[in-house]
């Protein structure tokens, strides 16, 4: 049974490398695993275990790769593979099918990775007395890699059900190995250059504390670290085990568990709002939010824009605690930017609303819902990040400006939506398709909607700005932040849903010409 | 009920609807009938106030359309042609969605989705998604969706396009019975058939103009409406030039 996978397994690996269309792309995957694998060992070679800002980095680099390994199997594309539902057909035990997959998955160039990543630590700490930890720390986290690489895949495979939604998976993979190789990159260029060892060790020490880096800083953590970080390894791997078998056992007794979902008894989000034009239209919004890969995609993509501005602004050279102060104002900035084409969105099916005699501000309202249930979400963890950046007193601005982004930009977007309407994607289309003729209207609505936004909240930012030197300025930020916000919203629904009604039809004919 | 007057678009250089008048009395089906391109949808989309006319009025039970349009367009029930639905939605969210979003009220709008679905034969499909449904199907939610609000006037683009002879004969009752109790029904079709059967008024749109107008049997003119429509659309050009067509390749 395993040796079966295992042939399945070297079969396709030879199969990438005939002579076709696929050859020069794996021969490229081939140099790049080459590259990154030799200068983990030049690298490993290299560390100085009694240097705290080494220590750190082998820390750092060692979760950071370890993240990337997880998800390579991703970045190559599903169509090929070894995913536990593929044998949903065979009267198979599914024990050993998990134990083959698992096998299946250490071989080619995660698993090889993977392994000189581990030889990696090895090496690093060759000459120190926690040498033997290290040997049995670099086993552990190898065999994690692969192993949550392998809950991947069956995840990534139960995402696919398009050819869009496997090109986003793809996608987001690939964006995780670059960030993944960047952060390594910027570790290792700030050890040399002798910068920001301070932001360094500090992710370290965090990283330690985490399932992700526990296994990197074993060799180098005191007795009573060692042998937590060594016993949470052997738990967290024998977790993965386990629940790696559960999780194949259950894929295969229901292979088609994403498909169930295909009748809706009564009317689903329609009983839980109530019977007016903003509610079902809100319903409606939550729906294609929940349903359309055109929304999903933004949803799912969203969180990585303060993620590559945060890392943008680390390898500029800026402290890293402050930056903890950006990522929810960013995200409340796209999500309520984001609806400034909403009405594009329901192509021709606009012709619902415009010929229906509902308010303008109604479909303005519902529109917002899905958006702003989203961003509230943005909310609770503040705390969290207020208290990440270390600087006093900066809750009541991180809350008011965040909810004032928000609700500003749903305002604008309101008002954008109906009044610089452009052509959009049709519904059912990929995230990424784009239609045919876009026009120079595209770039001004989105560019001006987003510059309204933040020229509304300017005065609120500014206080906010204010508030580094004098903390007071916090709480002015903040009510200015939020005041801008529920005014503009307020505002932007009711401006915006005359304009609609008043251009209702033109925004139809717009649809139905692209 | 519904009158038309000097209504006219323009794509362009080129004119869809040129100068078109039309008056359709109360409890009566009318029939729009011309060839491809003639203007029949481009003039139901400005009736229905879906495309804001050049020049001219729609008036409805006495309102103009593209003046008070939210008054007019809560007397109207409208099936276009060729545009989506919200097809990610259930038959039955669509209904609701469509009843709730001209004033329905809960029970009301649940209430009439059921009994049209009946009515059109898609009790039964209604916890399916629309994307799901066949081209005529489509047709029929549509029209379920266009008559949910019990409008005083129906404009309906090609309604029985695919729509299979079981299902069309079972709309056609219902709507006859909606003008016999003093509905107004607009519809366009390129079944002559049909329209002789259905309508008690015609008008045969060409290259945007009205050419005849009437009941079914001043329009028609002593021959079956068919035969009068051929004439008025330009009669049949002599088929030429295709002698090859005639030879059979082995």
């Amino acid at each position: 049974m395993v040796d079966h996978v295992l042939r399945l397994k070297l079969t396709l690996l030879g199969s990438a490398l005939r002579p076709g269309r696929g050859l020069l792309a794996a021969l490229a995957v081939l140099v790049l695993a080459g590259a990154v694998g030799t200068a983990v060992i030049v690298l490993a070679l290299a560390v100085d275990p009694s240097r705290a800002d080494h220590r750190a980095a082998v820390v750092v680099a060692g979760a950071a790769l370890a993240l990337g390994i997880a998800v390579a199997p991703l970045s190559a594309g599903l169509g090929s593979a070894l995913e536990p539902r593929r044998f949903a057909a065979f009267p198979l035990d599914p024990r050993r099918l998990a134990v083959s997959l698992a096998a299946a998955g250490a071989i080619g160039v995660p698993g090889a990775l993977a392994v000189v990543l581990a030889l990696g630590l090895v090496l690093a700490w060759a000459d120190e007395p926690t040498s033997v930890a290290a040997i049995i720390a670099g086993v552990l986290a190898a065999v994690a890699s692969i192993l949550v690489s392998q809950y991947l895949v069956a995840i990534g495979a139960l995402l696919a059900v398009s050819a869009a939604a496997r090109r986003a998976v793809t996608g987001v993979a690939r964006l995780i190995i670059v960030i993944v190789l960047t952060a390594v990159a910027v570790t290792v260029v700030s050890i040399i250059d002798g910068s920001a060892s301070e932001a360094l060790i500090g992710t370290a020490a965090l990283l330690a504390n985490t399932p992700m880096g526990m296994l990197w800083a074993v060799p180098g953590s005191d007795l009573a670290g060692l042998l937590a970080r060594l016993l949470g390894g052997i738990v967290m791997v024998g977790v993965l085990a386990v629940g790696w078998v559960w999780v194949v056992a259950r894929l295969l007794e229901a292979p088609q568990r994403t498909r169930t979902r295909t009748a809706t008894i009564g009317l689903g989000w329609f009983d839980l709002v109530p019977a007016t034009p903003a509610g079902v239209i809100a319903a409606r919004s939550m729906l294609y939010w929940a349903r359309d890969p055109r929304y999903r995609a933004v949803v799912l993509a969203l969180p990585l824009a303060p993620v590559l501005m945060m890392l943008a602004l680390a390898v500029a050279g800026s402290p890293l605690p402050p930056l903890w102060l950006l990522p929810l104002p960013v995200l409340a900035l796209f999500l309520g930017w984001f609806a400034h084409n909403d009405a594009a969105y329901d192509h021709t099916a606009l012709w619902v609303h415009v010929a229906a005699p509902l308010p303008g501000a109604a479909d303005r309202w519902g529109r917002c819902v899905p958006p702003l249930l989203l961003g509230l979400l943005l909310l609770p963890p503040a705390p969290l990040f207020a208290l990440w950046s270390g600087v006093d007193g900066v809750l009541p601005a991180l809350l008011g400006i965040t909810l004032g982004l928000l609700l500003t930009g749903l305002g604008v977007s309101s008002i954008a939506s109906a009044l610089g309407a452009y052509p959009a994607a049709r519904p059912g289309a990929g995230p990424f398709d784009q239609p045919p003729t876009l026009g120079s209207r595209a770039g001004w609505t989105q560019a001006l909607s987003l510059l309204a936004t933040l020229a509304l909240m300017a005065p609120a930012l500014v206080a906010a700005l204010w508030g580094v030197t004098e903390p007071a300025w916090f709480v002015v930020a903040g009510i200015a932040g939020v005041g801008t916000g529920i005014g503009m919203l307020l505002l932007g629904i009711v401006v915006g849903g005359r304009v609609f009604r008043a251009r209702a039809p033109e925004l139809l004919d717009l649809a139905q010409r692209s | 009920m519904l009158e038309v007057d000097g209504l006219r678009k323009a794509f362009g250089r080129a004119t869809a609807v040129d100068d078109v008048q039309l008056s359709v009395r109360q409890g009566s089906v009318f029939g729009f009938v011309g060839p491809n391109g003639a203007g029949k949808t481009t003039t139901l989309s400005m009736v229905a106030g879906l495309l804001r006319p050049d020049a001219g009025t729609v008036r409805v039970t006495g309102i103009d359309v593209w003046a008070e349009p939210a008054r007019a367009k809560s007397r109207i029930g409208v099936l276009p042609d060729r545009m989506r639905l919200f097809d990610r939605l259930t038959g039955a969210q669509m209904l609701y969605y469509t009843a709730v979003l001209h004033g329905l009220d809960r029970t009301t709008a649940v209430a009439r989705a059921d009994d049209l679905a009946v009515a059109l034969g898609l009790d039964g499909s209604l916890e399916r998604p629309v994307r799901d449904y066949s081209v005529g199907m489509v047709k029929k939610i549509s029209l379920a969706a266009a008559l949910v609000h019990s409008p005083a006037v129906l404009v309906l683009d090609e309604p029985f396009e695919s729509v299979d002879p079981v299902s069309t004969a079972q709309a056609v009752d219902l709507l006859r019975r909606y003008a016999a109790a003093g509905g107004t029904v607009v519809l366009s079709s390129h079944n002559m058939d049909l329209v002789e059967r259905v309508c008690d008024t015609v008008a045969v749109i060409v290259g945007g103009r009205i050419l005849a107008d009437g009941t079914i049997d001043e329009v028609r003119d002593g021959r079956s409406l068919e035969e009068r429509f051929v004439e008025l659309a330009g009669g049949r050009v002599a088929v030429e030039g295709l002698e090859w067509l005639t030879t059979f390749s082995a």
